[in-house]
């Protein structure tokens, strides 16, 4: 993959979350903020961005969303293989819920 | 004597519903609505056509204890206090709002109820407050999982870090019967054509 199709995907990227996370914020706000793992704060000004605002938004070359595991321990514990894919499921719900907010 | 309000009542019989759709017993309408027993009935009858199942909801704190009702009863208290603490919502909306959450993190089969009930979920929320079960840490995971209160707690391991041997056996032996049942049913099919 070369780069420019990288950042093409990238940006595609931002593009659809940014999207989908407006959307999720407008059908029901306190689930987005779960499913999202952002702040109040941020939800409400991802609801007020117009279509341009996202367009300008998306268009930069770096991802606008990062993965919410911060120790690698944990990520490490959810990826081994000896689990069924519904117990790992149950631990990601378990452990995101017990994360504070971006 | 509260002042009846059109909107309020409309919004208590749009709860009422809400509660009902997701599998509320009587007592819990009764006590998160301000609607009269009557009307609760009525409306009851109207959305499941039946009368609502009779008798005390369930108050034994074991059940949470259990392995599998351990972890979902797990999952749903945590997304409950992560509404609580970061998306200011509280009381009933809060409860229905993580009960929605935990049922699309742990979908049930079609057909099939799911394994915590609205109602479970319901009590659970109480016994909690009420201090009777609370949430412990795993040493391993951080992740706050339900235990009994009095409890000794130190190194705690969760169910999902440390598995029981027979643990999630039960499932797999469920879904190999259904598949032969399936596969029986296709071969008494083809034998009829």
């Amino acid at each position: 993959m070369n780069t420019s199709d990288m950042m093409a995907d990238i940006r595609d990227n931002n593009l659809s979350y940014l999207m989908l996370a407006q959307q999720m914020v407008r059908t029901d706000r306190a689930a987005a903020i779960f499913r999202l793992g952002i702040s109040a704060t941020l939800v409400d000004l991802i609801d007020n961005l117009s279509p341009a605002q996202i367009v300008k938004l998306a268009s930069s070359n770096v991802m606008l969303a990062r993965l919410r595991f911060d120790d690698a321990s944990i990520l490490g514990l959810l990826t081994s293989q000896s689990k069924e894919r519904a117990l790992s499921n149950a631990h990601v719900a378990i452990l995101m819920a017990g994360q504070s907010v971006e | 004597m509260a002042i009846k309000s059109v909107v309020s009542e409309g919004r208590q019989i749009n709860l009422a519903t809400d509660l009902i759709k997701l599998g509320a017993r009587l007592q819990i309408l009764e006590s998160e609505t301000t609607l009269s027993r009557e009307r609760l009935l009525k409306l009851y009858k109207e959305l499941r056509g039946m009368s609502p199942p009779k008798g005390m909801l369930p108050f034994s704190t074991d059940w949470f204890i259990g392995w599998q009702p351990n972890i979902h009863a797990s999952v749903f208290m945590d997304i409950y206090y992560f509404l609580v603490k970061h998306a200011a919502v509280k009381g009933i909306d809060a409860a229905i709002t993580a009960y929605k959450l935990y049922l699309e993190q742990l979908p049930s089969e079609p057909g099939i109820d799911p394994l915590l009930s609205l109602t479970r979920a319901w009590t659970l929320i109480r016994f909690v407050e009420s201090k009777m079960l609370i949430r412990v840490e795993c040493s391993e995971c951080h992740g706050q999982f339900i235990s009994r209160a009095f409890e000794l707690h130190s190194r705690y391991r969760c169910g999902l870090c440390h598995a029981p041997s027979r643990a999630g056996k039960k499932k797999k032996v469920d879904i190999i019967v259904k598949a032969d049942s399936s596969k029986t049913v296709l071969m008494v099919d083809s034998l009829a054509a």
